[in-house]
């Protein structure tokens, strides 16, 4: 039994192929991290996976139940409160009020959001609150997998830190898998179980590597051994920093 | 509970409170009119306290109130067609990119057509009747309504809706739970100014197709030269549009926007 099966997916946009023939399982419970310079298609393949964009070619198979998103932006309703937004989802999915009304509490406990924040519009939060408020969002559907497309590219260090161990300790007690894209090799090493590294000149991935170290074992000592490991001896990292933002387009 | 009660409450006194200001502008206005009255003397401009006496006189009788109404109630009901036609056409033509350059130069011809003309139209069509003042309104106003509508539709935020769609919402439900909702801010702008334009083209309307309603007691003060009157009758179709929008358009736009609002945690709410 498989999470998520991507078999030969391929996409092109206006005739630029980004992602070519790409195949890749996810195992249930199974965190992987997807990294590689900008515009090697690590989003793309994530909204494919998501269900967002139709690949031009290929099968998706998803074998879990429900799934949630957390964007790079926190794309919150800005007409709802957090509490609006954190149950949207259910909203969605026709789930009634009380129902809502808990499961909204419990998602936005998971992520140490105030009771009193709750009833805040997004415009009254910080970016980080505004994050987390997305991360609860993603939650509240009782995911059995999560995708994150660069979510916390935007957050400062510290911030991005405490969003990461936000993300290592709900993964940890909700046990869902995800598709984890970063192109910050330390976070992919912190919160990943295995490592998937994508191509420009592929069109697709290169490579793969399991992170050795049981999740949240790792101390900064080890991440950042395993990164600077990776990043001198391992000729599959070689071209990770590789960006030529001027052709991405 | 309570505490949405008295959140309630504060944003009604707050909005009670701003009135001062607005009757802080008409004292203005009011000064101004005094200062034309006296240069000018009572027959071209009579002064704002001889208004309000003509005002008070015509408000005592019983044909007033029912010109008034007739006014209202035709307006009212073109006001309402406006709502209804420009924000559905706006939300169909809004999310065809194709749709929307069509109808481009169409609003173009449509607004670039002065309200008389359709006056004479519209005379021709339906005669002097509600249905010309109805038309006559509609046609003025519905542009506007129309294109705030369309474009908003437009520009809607798509990250939203991408989001929604991640989440499970189909496209009935994303209609309804984000473009609707993103739309209806500028939708109530557009319906503030329509609300205007519609009171406004309906008199005219009614004054050149001679209809019975504020439009004719308005010609009938101007051809008995009486200066007053004709400011008074102005002065009432000016409080019904004062009513109208602050009795209903505003409040139901503020309770939408009130998000905007918690973005200005200090200093001077508009």
């Amino acid at each position: 039994m498989t999470a998520l099966v991507l078999d030969g997916i391929s996409h092109a946009y206006f005739g630029r192929t980004v992602l070519d023939r790409i195949t890749l399982r996810i195992l249930p419970g199974e965190l992987v991290a997807l990294v590689g310079p900008s515009g090697c298609g690590k989003s793309t393949l994530v909204h494919i996976a998501g269900g967002l964009i139709e690949p031009q070619r290929g099968r998706l198979t998803q074998g879990y139940r429900r799934h949630g998103m957390i964007f790079q932006e926190p794309r919150l309703l800005p007409w709802a409160t957090a509490r609006g937004n954190i149950s949207y989802p259910l909203r969605v999915a026709g789930v009634d009020r009380t129902t809502r009304h808990d499961l909204t509490r419990r998602a936005a406990d998971l992520v140490s959001l105030d009771r009193k924040d709750l009833d805040k519009y997004p415009v009254e939060l910080s970016g980080g609150m505004r994050q987390r408020v997305a991360i609860a969002r993603a939650l509240v559907v009782e995911p059995d997998f999560v995708f994150f497309d660069e979510p916390f590219t935007s957050l400062d260090v510290a911030l991005k830190r405490q969003m990461q161990d936000l993300v290592i300790e709900a993964a940890t007690q909700s046990r869902f898998a995800g598709l984890f894209v970063t192109h910050d090799l330390a976070e992919a090493v912190r919160i990943s179980d295995r490592i998937v590294v994508m191509d420009e000149r592929v069109r697709g991935i290169s490579g793969e590597r399991i992170v050795s170290l049981e999740r949240g074992a790792r101390d900064d000592a080890a991440v950042f051994a395993a990164v600077q490991t990776y990043l001198k001896e391992d000729p599959l990292f070689s071209h990770i920093h590789d960006t030529d933002e001027r052709r991405i387009a | 509970m309570t505490h949405l009660l008295l959140d309630r409450l504060a944003r009604l006194g707050r909005f009670l409170w701003s009135g001062w200001v607005g009757v802080a502008g008409l004292a203005l206005f009011a000064a101004l009119w005094q200062q034309g009255h006296e240069a000018y003397g009572d027959f071209i401009l009579p002064s704002p306290l001889a208004t309000i006496r003509a005002t008070g006189e015509l408000l005592s009788s019983a044909e007033t109130w029912r010109l008034a109404e007739r006014t209202t109630l035709r307006a009212i009901q073109g006001f309402l067609l406006t709502a209804a036609l420009g924000g559905a056409l706006g939300l169909v033509v809004g999310y065809s990119a194709a749709a929307m350059r069509l109808a481009r130069p169409l609003l173009t011809i449509v607004m670039g057509v002065p309200p008389i003309a359709w006056i004479v139209l519209a005379m021709i069509w339906f005669g002097s009747g509600t249905g010309t003042v109805l038309t006559t309104t509609v046609v003025a106003s519905l542009p506007l309504v129309f294109a705030n509508v369309a474009e908003s539709v437009a520009a809607r935020d798509r990250s939203l809706e991408d989001m929604a769609k991640v989440f499970g919402a189909g496209p009935l439900q994303r209609l309804r739970t984000i473009v609707i909702r993103h739309v209806t801010g500028q939708y109530f702008s557009a319906l503030a100014v329509a609300l205007g334009s519609t009171f406004k083209v309906a008199v005219m309307a009614e004054l050149l197709a001679n209809i019975d309603g504020i439009g004719v007691a308005l010609a009938m003060s101007r051809s008995n030269l009486d200066v007053a009157q004709s400011i008074a009758w102005v002065v009432i179709i000016v409080t019904v549009i004062f009513i109208i929008e602050y009795g209903a358009v505003q409040p139901i736009r503020a309770e939408l926007e009130r998000w905007r609002e918690a973005a200005r945690p200090w200093g001077v709410k508009r």
